[in-house]
């Protein structure tokens, strides 16, 4: 009765993508002790190519053109490869990707070119993919701290900048303090259902008593401590607080990859264990999942204070840090949204297709500020715009690009990812909050326009300098933006069949 | 159809190169392409005045079966003659105005994106589409308004009318999502069948209500008709098309393309109908007050704008067709106006009528065309206005509700623009020659051409309506209606009410402009809304925002790591505590406790550590302090017969409190930092926190533990793992994997301290020698 598993039960192909990544980062991180520090350009192009592979492997496999392996389920359960595995990888893979581009000049100018960095990235990347794909609640814990250390690390890269290294700590400790409460949290899930299998759980609550409230009560709160957890991945308020002091101490190269990878993985998470796990978890004979409520009032939350923060701020790396807070509340819209048993699906459509043009717009919206920064990590003030037109046009022309997007004007990527966000809201009578959604983008006008103002219409020295790599990096993400844009269909045919619904 | 709007994008881009090789006759060339546009939409005349919609679609979204459709109807007809005819005419005419200013290639860009985007929403049918084009509008217009970009008062009107018309964009989006939402459709012209079915939902008001923010914001009416003026900071071409002519009649557009779809309800009547009231008289009002030409002009366009919407919210037959006229006469005489205003300050230098006078001789082109759109827009005979007047007349005594209380509001919003049309022709044109800025001449061509052809056009349709009534109006009015409709105007249609009630506007309107100076005063009650209105409202919005946002921030984001823990404990106590009050009982809790006295001893030893541990002066006391905590845990585990998890424990804890003592012994002596406050607050948070932790302990004790695990291995661990002691047969057997992999890591840890204790040691030593 007790048998040693097999490799072929594990149907480890159904995890290529994210198992050429994971085991590439190991391989690497060998074969970079061998690589001298003054040709460091092999680390990373071992890294852009690695992340390739599996872009292209992710790629396939969203497409349905390849399907890897037999059947949706992977390691027993835990390992669960979708369509919706399939979407976050590409949009996590295409991050790095661009990560790496910013990152190679930045890192030599700054004297930071370590081999550590890419597979720091590497890892990081590889826990997105997990949490995107984790059957388990298990995989959801382990895959957040693969994706949070090398993140905390990374973070303080710039030692002996004490800034840097205030930020790592900050980031470290708060990050330790709220994984304790998502390990709590799924404690209580577990004890309330008796498993850890998302699946099972799925069908433990769906049997569970209606009377027995000590065992809702465990949900419940089990639900709510994951969600504080989680919450501080995503930069939730109020569990934003470490945000704008991490994105404006970390080296910006850093920033532009975690913005959003750390997003993509948070989000991922919470979409598994709630919609996942527990759509069915509804309260006195409700009509929508007892987490709704808190997750829309999160949301509520961190749209009011991110957008209003923003605004004063005079840092640009600050600014996109409370803008990033902002968008994490448009995002938890849609989790909120999912909460509807009949608008699940769409909804988690939309967060996904949210985060793909998030993260063309975002990484791009750094990548100009990596463009400005000096090497002392000094001219991120938002007069560094001033003039930027005038003496670098196209420079300034995409980042007008990523604050439209920003701001989700129409025929931008933005402005998709709201549009279906919004439009989830309002299918799953989440009206007010769609209404507060709405309001609030129009207070993010305010300053995100401003930047544009300042680039086209004040005086100023307009320094910049963009080379190769990080050119590219900046142009793809502004065509990204445009395409997304202009042909909207193409995120939601990516996104149009994924369902986060066990048994069909 | 689209590529009459894509020529105009491509344009654009083309449009600074194209001025700067023929920099000179550079108006006339760009107005090339609205010329040819006009002429184009000229020749679909016959076909849509035949009752034919030209309908043209392309895929744009097919998965969720969004189409890029567009939809040309009469209304959009007449829409579009509009916008590129004045097009035309405000191109030349900006060639000349804005002649020699460094900038004028990017206006001619800007201005070009914003005739193709009107186009666009006047003839998309799709309702995405249409807001895309309508928030391009307001864009380009943010940007024509802050074209004098080094002039803050520029600046600050460009910001101002983007917030209010972006805004309401917004609430506009959100109301057509509403709409198509409740219609299943997002096709314009698939919402015309299906009025009764949307009209019926419950959603209805609110996707009204936003779709009427958004129009209402556009179209300057009150309480949003503050923008308007400020926009007049705009060189004049913009202000005669974009603030005048077109994008203002953007809302008006809006109203009566959904009007179908909506129209005819109370709440449809009463809102639209009483903004459209109230904006007719205070805009008539407000610009019989001002003294600068423009502003006397974006007032009265104010007031017209509200005649508009007051004609749809009515709703009638005859009032489609008297907006549909008004709209078209409007146009004619306002654009005329607005290039004539700009003519007069750019020869003369200023824009006051109180420091001009006797201009009639030096420009008595000006002066005619002048003349000619103020009759019109008094609304005199032979001119269109007058046609215009009758018709309004005619829909307000035949409304339904309240005839006579609209159409008293109507003809005193008329009587002052009567008087405003006045102050525009008659004082800076008559009386006595008043010396100005710069000595004022005829200006070139390019500047009277625009004036004179609008105004001589207001005649002409005057004199002779069949011309539009047949071919433009009744396929405008057929649009808005759903329906065949004839239309027939005349100049003359004997003696009746109408005419009476005209001849009374006209004669209070002469009053009013002769008595202007000394019934100013008097009627400022009339408009309470310049102390407390929606301008200040807006502006303190505006200011009050930073300061808003300055505070919040130094509450939530003071940098401080221990108040960021407060607060994310603080919400967690809260949640949780909350879903506990709401949610448990709490007698189920309690059990009868059965305590022995040694456990109370223990409990109050951890206590005390507890409490040493965070009130201690010394590092060393605090771990001691701790280690005590520990020991009694370890204790309370002898006492429950669990001696090998006390054993393990009592190691741990001498561990710990022997590393702690290790890595202290560096560290600085504690310093107080915190004020008493501050700590009285600490520890209610923590007392709060270990509260509710408590709690939480309590419940899940109380709930059954339904473990498979425990069962099985107690079966199994004697016949598979061949030993009786479960936790050991689980640690080297049924997980060995496991346990090989934790010693694995620790060694790794083990091994990765050591080298960095040796590097530091090392750097150490370096920094010594």
């Amino acid at each position: 009765m007790f048998q040693v598993p097999s490799l072929s039960d594990l149907n480890v192909a159904a995890a290529l993508p994210a198992v050429v990544l994971a085991l590439g980062a190991c391989v690497f991180l060998v074969v970079d002790l061998f690589v001298p520090r003054e040709r460091k350009h092999i680390t990373a192009w071992l890294t852009a190519g690695g992340l390739s592979v599996s872009l292209v492997l992710a790629l396939l496999s969203l497409t349905d053109v390849v399907t890897f392996g037999d059947g949706e389920e992977a390691f027993f359960g835990m390992y669960i490869a979708d369509q919706f595995t399939d979407m976050v990888n590409v949009i996590v893979l295409v991050t790095s990707l661009l990560g790496v581009m910013v990152a190679y000049n930045y890192l030599d100018r700054t004297n930071m070119q370590r081999g550590e960095y890419y597979y720091l990235l590497l890892f990081t990347t590889a826990g997105v993919m997990f949490m995107g794909a984790a059957g388990d609640l298990v995989v959801v814990f382990v895959a957040l701290e693969l994706l949070s250390i090398p993140l905390y690390i990374l973070t303080g890269f710039r030692r002996p900048q004490e800034q840097s290294e205030e930020s790592a700590m900050k980031y470290f400790l708060l990050g330790a303090f709220s994984s304790a409460f998502l390990v709590y949290g799924l404690a209580l899930v577990y004890g309330a259902t008796g498993t850890s299998n998302l699946r099972e759980i799925w069908q433990a609550v769906d049997s569970m008593v209606a009377g027995d409230t000590s065992a809702q009560f465990l949900l419940l709160t089990g639900a709510g401590l994951s969600l504080v957890g989680l919450g501080f991945k995503v930069a939730a308020v109020p569990f934003h607080m470490w945000t704008p002091d991490v994105y404006q101490g970390a080296p910006t190269s850093v920033v532009a990859y975690m913005s959003v990878a750390a997003k993509v993985g948070g989000f991922a998470a919470l979409l598994r264990v709630l919609v996942a796990g527990m759509p069915n978890f509804m309260l006195d004979n409700g009509t929508s999942a007892a987490w709704m409520d808190v997750t829309w009032l999160l949301a509520a939350a961190t749209m009011i204070v991110g957008n209003f923060i923003a605004i004063v701020q005079s840092d640009l790396k600050r600014l996109l840090a409370y803008s990033s807070i902002a968008h994490a509340g448009y995002i938890l819209i849609g989790v909120a949204a999912a909460g509807v048993p009949r608008v699940a699906d769409e909804a988690t459509q939309a967060v996904l297709i949210y985060l793909m043009a998030y993260a063309f717009t975002n990484v791009g919206a750094f990548s100009v500020i990596i463009a400005v920064e000096r090497d002392d990590a000094s001219n991120t003030g938002l007069s560094s715009m001033r003039g930027l037109a005038r003496t670098q046009p196209l420079l300034a022309a995409a980042m007008a690009v990523f604050m439209l997007s920003l701001t989700g004007i129409p025929l931008t990527a933005g402005f998709v990812g709201k549009w279906f966000v919004f439009k989830a809201a309002i299918a799953a009578d989440l009206i007010p909050v769609a209404v507060i959604g709405v309001l609030t983008s129009v207070l993010s006008a305010y300053y995100y326009l401003r930047i544009v103002w300042m680039m086209y219409f004040e005086d100023g020295d307009g320094e910049a300098a963009t080379p190769r790599p990080l050119a590219w990096a900046i142009g793809i993400s502004a065509i990204g933006t445009l395409v997304f844009g202009f042909l909207p269909y193409l995120l939601s045919d990516m996104a149009r069949e994924i369902t986060l619904a066990f048994g069909g | 159809m689209v590529t009459a709007i894509m020529s105009g994008y491509a344009l654009s881009l083309a449009a600074p190169a194209v001025h700067r090789v023929v920099r000179r006759w550079s108006g006339w060339i760009i107005a090339l392409l609205p010329a040819g546009l006009f002429a184009y939409f000229l020749s679909l005349v016959g076909r849509v005045a035949g009752g034919e919609v030209i309908v043209a679609s392309y895929e744009w979204f097919p998965s969720l079966g969004y189409n890029l459709t567009f939809y040309f109807d009469g209304l959009s007809l007449l829409f579009a003659l509009i916008v590129t005819g004045i097009g035309t005419l405000v191109i030349v005419y900006a060639g000349s105005y804005l002649a020699g200013d460094p900038w004028l290639g990017r206006f001619y860009a800007i201005v070009l994106i914003f005739m193709a985007s009107m186009l666009g929403v006047v003839i998309a049918d799709n309702l995405i589409a249409l807001f895309v084009f309508w928030e391009l509008t307001s864009i380009s217009s943010y940007l024509l308004i802050g074209y004098k970009f080094d002039k803050a008062a520029s600046r600050a009107a460009a910001l101002q009318a983007l917030l209010v018309t972006g805004g309401g964009g917004l609430a506009l989006l959100a109301g057509l999502l509403l709409l198509g939402l409740i219609s299943g459709s997002w096709e314009i012209s698939a919402l015309f069948g299906e009025a009764e079915a949307i009209q019926a939902h419950h959603l209805y008001l609110p996707a009204l209500l936003l779709i009427l923010a958004g129009a209402f914001t556009k179209s300057a009416q009150f309480p949003f008709h503050f923008w308007l003026p400020g926009a007049m900071e705009a060189p004049a071409p913009v202000s005669a098309y974009l603030h005048s002519a077109t994008m203002v009649k953007a809302g008006v557009f809006l109203l009566a393309r959904l009007s179908p779809a909506l129209g005819g309800t109370d709440e449809w009547t009463a809102l639209v109908t009483s903004a459209g009231a109230v904006t007719m008289f205070l805009g008539g009002f407000l610009a019989w007050k001002q003294t600068d030409l423009k502003r006397i002009l974006a007032y009265s366009t104010v007031s017209t704008l509200g005649t508009l919407v007051l004609l749809l919210g009515i709703g009638s037959s005859i009032a489609v067709k008297g907006a549909a006229v008004l709209l078209l006469a409007h146009a004619m005489y306002k654009g005329s106006l607005f290039l004539m205003a700009g003519g007069l300050d750019h020869e003369t230098g200023t824009r006051d009528i109180t420091a001009m006078g006797g201009l009639a001789r030096s420009m008595p082109v000006s002066m005619l065309a002048a003349s000619l759109a103020a009759l019109s827009m008094a609304g005199l005979p032979p001119l269109v206005g007058f046609i215009s007047k009758e018709v309004l007349y005619e829909a307000t005594l035949e409304d339904a509700v309240w005839p006579a209380l609209i159409t008293a509001v109507a003809v005193a919003g008329n009587v002052f623009v009567v008087a405003a049309a006045g102050l525009v022709a008659i004082k800076p044109f008559w009386g006595e020659w008043v010396e100005t800025p710069k000595h004022p001449h005829e200006g070139p061509v390019g500047l009277w051409l625009g004036p004179v052809l609008l105004a001589g056009l207001g005649l002409f349709v005057g004199l002779a309506p069949g011309v539009v009534s047949h071919d433009l109006i009744a396929p405008a009015a057929s649009a808005v209606l759903q329906k065949e409709t004839t239309v027939k105007l005349a100049l003359w249609h004997g003696i009746n009410p109408m005419l009476v009630l005209s001849v009374i506007t006209v004669g209070l309107g002469v009053a009013a402009y002769v008595w202007r100076e000394r019934l100013g005063n008097r009627l400022n009650i009339l408009d309470p809304g310049s102390r407390f209105g929606p301008a200040r409202i807006y502006q303190e919005a505006v200011d009050g925002l930073p300061r808003f946002a300055t505070a919040v921030t130094s509450v939530l984001q003071s940098g401080y790591l221990r108040l960021y823990l407060t607060t994310i404990v603080v919400v967690t106590v809260g949640l949780v505590g909350f879903t506990l009050a709401s949610r448990v009982d709490a007698g189920g809790m309690w059990r009868t406790p059965d305590v022995r006295i040694y456990e109370i001893l223990v409990a109050g030893m951890i206590l005390a550590g507890a409490l040493g541990v965070t009130l201690m002066r010394s590092r060393m006391a605090s771990v001691a302090a701790l280690g005590t905590v520990g020991y009694g845990i370890a204790l309370l585990y002898v006492l429950f017969s669990a001696p090998d998890l006390a054993m393990t424990q009592f190691a741990i804890e001498t561990l710990t409190v022997l590393l702690f003592v290790f890595v202290i012994y560096r560290l600085p002596k504690y310093a107080t930092l915190t004020s008493r406050r501050d700590r009285v607050r600490d520890a209610v948070v923590a007392l709060l926190a270990g509260a509710m932790m408590t709690t939480l302990v309590l419940i899940v004790t109380a709930e059954p533990l339904r473990s498979r695990l425990t069962p099985y291995f107690a079966e199994n661990s004697l016949p598979l793992g061949k030993g009786r002691n479960i936790v050991n047969v689980i640690l080297v057997d049924f997980r060995a994997f496991d346990t090989l992999g934790e010693i694995t890591v620790l060694s790794v840890a083990a091994i990765g301290v050591y080298a960095l204790m040796k590097l530091r040691l090392g750097q150490a030593g370096d920094e010594e020698s």
